[in-house]
């Protein structure tokens, strides 16, 4: 048989990967099954001017907000949720202009990626009629070139230059798997340039080739892939742990010291510091 | 007769704008509307389709969670039906009947969830867009909530058009409004508060012809939401006041 080539590498190498500048698609939602190790990874290696694309985003836009990583955002709905409430360093960047926000629907963000997937220059969504988003992002109104009458916003393309994912289980050559929703990143996955993963588990390729169904991406479409276990913290990852609340809690402090010794604090450093 | 908490107030007349045989759905950032379903399902004798940001589809959480996005909202679903699917269902006018989040709501039943203050220099700026500008006008019935009333929430002029098309409901801790001929009028109050004080607390001008107090929680109601908040957690997380 045929000799592959594994496409784990280590945490560190992923970040060193992303650019500054980069915009990012990160998958998941609010506190659920995000990217987060990586996320603080980029904060770690200083990465700037990074722009989140993303329709919830919450943990993962705040702390690079408080970081100083982020210069731009297109999001739907920003919030640390849990009763936690809004993002409190994403708000205060956004009211100090330190942040240019592209404010979307999540379904309008959805349809810009979806027009990247699809490989046209923008795609139809429905809704948005008598708000004041289309205004303020230059939407376009078009009707319906078969004469139903029917008008609807066209959504500009947005590709990213990655898609992160947080995925369950891969296999060395790169295949994702995921549990439960799979929230918006497997259309994340099809819009970016590139995608990057981070994985709590290594599974043996058969088990893909078992059950193929469950694979939301295939391996061809993966560029590199960090196993990290615990990478979701201190969000969750399903079923393998929940939210940890006294980490998010101990986070939403205010204070010099707190961003750092929770970077310190996370899975992967601790891991870092033990190797 | 039971009495009204804030809390229930709001849980409870959420609940009853679920209909039987329809798809009900519920999304992050939604604690209330999340009971509000899990108390239907528990307490009307009828079915509906409860669909959540989980991708939960008439999902056997074993537990509530705290976040209304929380993946144990998927347990015991007998599907997943994600992001895509619902936003999909609710555009293309099969959605009967979502909750969705505000910040302002104005006499027409538009919202604001972006931010206070100029959008290009806020003095709040909130959470932003969400589901409410595609499934509001989209969607055949969205219902909002604020658990504060004042009129600070309930304003004449929006400060940003979030989402337009209109509520069908709105619950806060002293009435419940339903809209009539494209505007928000008064369905009941809270038994505690009266007519004269809804008015007062509120931006907008509105009609209640036919208005009432309503109704107390029926015994199903009140034994459901004792059953999902035993411990009285929501309760005291939500701290929800009439004044």
């Amino acid at each position: 048989m045929a000799s592959h080539s594994s496409k784990i590498i280590p945490l560190t190498e992923l970040a060193a990967l992303v650019a500054d500048g980069s915009s990012l698609a990160l998958g998941g939602s609010f506190l659920h099954r995000g990217p987060f190790a990586l996320v603080r990874e980029l904060i770690r290696q200083g990465r700037k001017d990074l722009e989140v694309v993303k329709q919830s985003p919450g943990y993962d836009i705040d702390i690079l907000c408080r970081a100083g990583a982020l210069a731009r955002a297109r999001a739907g709905i920003v919030a640390m949720e849990g009763n936690f409430g809004l993002a409190p360093w994403y708000r205060k960047a956004v009211e100090r202009g330190e942040i240019r926000l592209e404010e979307h629907a999540c379904a309008t963000l959805t349809a810009g990626l979806r027009a990247s997937a699809f490989g046209v220059p923008f795609m139809p969504c429905g809704g948005i009629h008598g708000s004041d988003l289309p205004g303020l992002n230059g939407w376009k109104q078009i009707e319906d070139p078969y004469g139903t009458g029917e008008s609807v916003y066209a959504i500009p393309k947005i590709t990213p230059d990655f898609a992160v994912i947080m995925a369950n289980e891969v296999s060395e050559e790169g295949d994702v798997r995921v549990y439960g929703t799979s929230h918006w990143d497997r259309i994340m996955s099809r819009s970016a340039k590139r995608v990057l993963v981070v994985a709590e588990k290594l599974a043996p390729s058969t088990s893909f080739r078992e059950q193929p169904e469950l694979t939301m991406i295939p391996h061809f479409l993966v560029e590199a892939i960090s196993v990290v276990e615990n990478g979701a913290w201190p969000g969750s990852c399903w079923p393998h742990y929940e939210v940890d609340y006294p980490a998010v809690e101990a986070y939403m402090k205010d204070g010099p010291a707190v961003l750092k010794q929770h970077l310190d604090s996370a899975p992967e450093a601790r891991e870092a510091a033990h190797a | 007769m039971r009495e009204w908490s804030g809390f229930s107030y709001i849980v409870t007349n959420l609940a009853r704008f679920v209909r039987p045989r329809e798809i009900t759905f519920s999304g992050v950032n939604s604690a209330l509307p999340m009971l509000a379903c899990l108390v239907a399902k528990q307490a009307y004798d009828f079915d509906f389709t409860y669909i959540n940001v989980a991708g939960g589809v008439d999902p056997r959480p074993s537990k509530v969670p705290i976040s209304s996005s929380d993946p144990v909202l998927a347990e015991g679903s007998r599907s997943i039906f994600s992001n895509e699917d619902f936003y999909d269902l609710c555009t293309r006018g099969q959605m009967d009947l979502c909750y969705l989040g505000a910040a302002q709501v104005d006499g027409l039943g538009r919202t604001n969830v972006s931010v206070i203050g100029d959008w290009h220099a806020p003095k709040v700026r909130l959470p932003g867009g969400g589901g409410g500008a595609v499934m509001l006008p989209t969607a055949k019935r969205a219902v909002t909530w604020r658990t504060e009333h004042s009129i600070r929430t309930l304003v004449e002029t929006l400060d940003f058009i979030t989402a337009s098309g209109g509520m069908h409901g709105v619950v806060t801790p002293i009435a419940v409004f339903m809209k009539r001929e494209g505007r928000l009028v008064l369905s009941s109050w809270h038994p505690a508060a009266s007519l004269d004080e809804v008015r007062a607390r509120t931006g907008f001008a509105f009609e209640a012809d036919g208005a009432e107090p309503t109704a107390p929680p029926t015994e199903a109601e009140a034994a459901a939401l004792s059953k999902l908040d035993a411990d009285g957690d929501f309760e005291r997380d939500a701290a929800i006041k009439l004044r």
